[in-house]
């Protein structure tokens, strides 16, 4: 049988062996990851995006390429998923987004730190990651059900809501980060109420005029929470959408009324 | 107890079971926080709670086998520590170091990379303080009177460990790069050098409970320790199939890593034949069942569960998700906490002259906290694998699915508590042991186990 020093011979030359192969493929790596993560595009607003991100400990709670804490979402490809002007709107006041829901730390960063948050997460969404994150492959199957409930409200046919310019604020004050309307928006977001966990759908916003008052929509956006404790609607009035800014987005609404299909 | 340098040792593992205690406590913490009652977040948020918690960890684990090799070198190289002073410096230095990063990630003063948020100015703090202690084992083992197997691997071990901390500190604007040279510390630490060090322990720990000759003993070590990094270096892999870096890391990192539980399957046969062999007669008998433990649960959560994911087909769908904090858990306690608390529970008797060995406390010390760990690992894995089919492969949102999750969490605070009872005991003996005493220099417990070693001493037939 094996002797103490064929032993340590397969000890010594095995760790010889296998750590040469690996600095040999980290070189290589090393080569290939500037191509395959454009680290061309890598500005000093992404690099410093990338500082802000390590200096908050962000991945203590989030993952960032499945790397992370599991206690907040994924955010490789965040801006695809809710877009810039959404995560604006959403770091300067997480708990107003989410209220009631898991909680984030409230940061004091200034547009330009957010505008270099953004920057270095829409890099990352851009890097070859070898197929992470996956699409759902069952997310098909849900996906009518998801559709039917939050479009629960009904849309305006495609070519009639074409044909209607979307005011900048919907996008802008993240109202398509959860509803959809005039055809944009995300489909299917459904959270759950925070005090009594039912899962309830964004609802599509065309035909809101056909169930809400001028009165009770403003008084729904200025504060759900009052309304509806629990719900995953955001209180965004005042410190992101000024009481003004309200009246216009419920006019808009109320005024879809003159495109809709008589029938 | 031979030396009168080797009692430095208790106080290391002093300081190593409060922090074990501090990290259970921020374990709760985010065990709460995850079924909504999160009261402490406006001055403990997660990530905070988070770092603390692994950070403590890798503290306290890293005090346990400092601990381990101040009480082991001076034995092994048949003299006394070469710098006594030295060792009191450094164990002073290494908590002051520590306790002022644990008191940064509060006051949001971290550098933000998973498992390496030390900021940066006391990393270089560490480095001095490691450099102190290499040292002054190395120095110990050089002018020795005797080299042993076990002191020359275990002093590698740590040699290796301090290295492989460098490669963290490099600075990089590339996110791809920055994770993929984290990996080399993290990974390469816990898969690779630390199994250096839990192997030597391991070695050591079956010499004198076990009573087996010491050639045998070595030689499987290296064995041991040979498939481990045949195994673990390229397994590094698994970490880089879905960070930016080229798509052959997904073959690469999938077959070894495949191949790394026959290194702890390897570790468990050997431990289990070497104390079948040997007849388990010491009368630590408690010292023996968490040298086996370690053994045998080391194989299940590190082995076994961290298999479970990664192949890359697996992994593609579990990375980023509450599997892996379900092996995480599993794997740290079995490898690297019962060992430590298998040094412990060993050294104790030795260095206080007092045989609480064989009690109702060192019973329940141990299989509660087993118990206790393999119900927690449990919940995460029901937790992680609900996560992975309703986020991953339905497509729901986070928060919806984190929802549907926590009732797990109950699960895993009632295993966690269960888990602290078990803690509570080991620590509960610890107390009573008391202070290590001189008159324990060798002492009679230690005569009792030379006996015992002449007696089960078997020739190296194989």
């Amino acid at each position: 049988m094996l002797s103490k020093y064929q032993a340590r011979a397969f000890f010594l030359g095995g760790t010889a062996v296998f750590a040469g192969i690996f600095l040999v493929l980290t070189f290589d790596t090393h080569r290939q990851i500037p191509k395959q993560t454009n680290a061309d595009q890598i500005t000093p607003q992404v690099a410093a995006g990338k500082k802000i991100w390590e200096a908050n400990n962000c991945m203590g709670c989030h993952t960032l390429f499945g790397e992370g804490a599991y206690y907040a979402p994924e955010l490789t490809k965040v801006v695809e998923r809710r877009g810039k002007d959404w995560i604006k709107v959403f770091i300067k006041d997480p708990e107003a987004m989410f209220p009631g829901q898991r909680k984030m730390v409230k940061y004091d960063f200034t547009d330009e730190q957010i505008d270099q948050i953004i920057a270095f997460l829409d890099w990352c969404g851009k890097v070859d990651l070898n197929g992470f994150p996956a699409e759902p492959p069952l997310k098909k199957l849900m996906q009518p059900a998801a559709d039917t409930a939050s479009n629960a409200g009904g849309e305006l046919p495609p070519a009639v809501a074409a044909t209607i310019p979307l005011p900048a604020m919907f996008e802008q004050k993240s109202c398509t980060g959860c509803h959809r309307i005039l055809g944009k928006g995300m489909p299917g977001v459904m959270l759950p109420n925070a005090v009594t966990g039912e899962v309830v759908p964004a609802p599509a916003l065309d035909l809101v005029f056909q169930r809400k008052t001028r009165e009770e929509l403003i008084a729904w956006i200025s504060d759900p929470q009052k309304i509806k404790p629990g719900s995953p609607m955001p209180n965004l009035v005042p410190a992101l959408v000024s009481p003004q800014e309200v009246e216009q987005m419920v006019d808009f609404l109320l005024g879809l009324k003159a495109h809709a299909p008589a029938n | 107890m031979k030396f009168q340098s080797q009692k430095i040792a208790y106080w290391f593992f002093a300081a190593a079971m409060l922090l074990l205690v501090l990290q259970i406590v921020y374990g709760f913490i985010m065990g709460f926080a995850r079924i909504g009652m999160d009261g402490l977040h406006d001055w403990i948020p997660f990530n905070t709670a988070r770092a603390t918690h692994t950070n403590l960890l890798v503290f306290w684990l890293l005090l346990g086998f400092m601990g381990s090799a101040y009480f082991i070198i001076p034995e092994e190289a048949d003299r006394e520590l070469m710098w006594p002073k030295l060792a009191w410096i450094q164990l002073g230095s290494f908590l002051l170091v520590g306790v002022v990063a644990l008191i940064g990630y509060h006051v949001n003063w971290w550098e933000g990379r998973k498992f390496l948020e030390i900021p940066r100015p006391l990393d270089y703090l560490v480095v001095v303080n490691v450099l102190a202690f290499l040292a002054n084992i190395g120095l110990t083992v050089w002018n020795g009177k005797r080299y042993t197997t076990t002191s020359i691997v275990l002093y590698f071990g740590l040699l290796a460990a301090a290295l492989l901390y460098l490669p963290g500190m490099i600075d990089f604007d590339n996110q791809t790069l920055d994770s993929f040279y984290r990996w080399w510390v993290v990974h390469l630490w816990v898969e690779g050098v630390w199994e250096l060090i839990m192997g030597a322990l391991l070695c050591y720990l079956l010499i004198k409970l076990t009573g087996v000759d010491r050639e045998l003993v070595e030689k499987w070590l290296y064995i041991i320790v040979g498939l481990t990094f045949l195994s673990g270096i390229l397994g590094t892999g698994h970490h880089y199939y879905y960070i930016g870096a080229p798509r052959y890391w997904l073959m690469v990192g999938g077959i070894f890593s495949a191949l790394e539980p026959l290194a702890f399957l390897g570790m468990a046969i050997y431990a289990l034949a070497m104390a079948k062999k040997g007849g388990r007669r010491h009368p630590n008998k408690a010292a023996l069942n968490w040298t086996l433990g370690s053994a045998i649960m080391s194989f299940v959560g590190a082995g076994f569960l961290g298999f479970a994911h990664t192949l890359p087909q697996v992994n593609l769908w579990t990375h980023g998700s509450l599997v892996t904090a379900m092996h995480g858990h599993l794997a740290f306690w079995g490898a690297y906490a019962m060992i430590v608390l298998a040094m412990v529970a060993y050294v104790l008797p030795i260095m206080t002259g007092r045989k609480l060995w064989d009690n109702a406390a060192a019973g329940f010390a141990f299989w509660l906290s087993n118990i206790g760990m393999v119900g927690m690992t449990g919940a995460l894995a029901v937790a992680g694998i609900t996560q992975v089919n309703l986020e991953r492969r339905m497509g729901l949102d986070f928060l919806a699915v984190q929802k549907e999750i926590e009732v797990h969490f109950i699960g895993m605070l009632l295993a966690a508590s269960l888990f602290l009872v078990g803690i509570v005991c080991f620590l509960w003996n610890f107390w009573r042991f008391g202070l290590p005493s001189d008159e324990a220099v060798n002492s009679d417990v230690r005569a009792a186990e030379r006996d015992l070693s002449r007696i089960e001493s078997t020739p190296a037939a194989s």
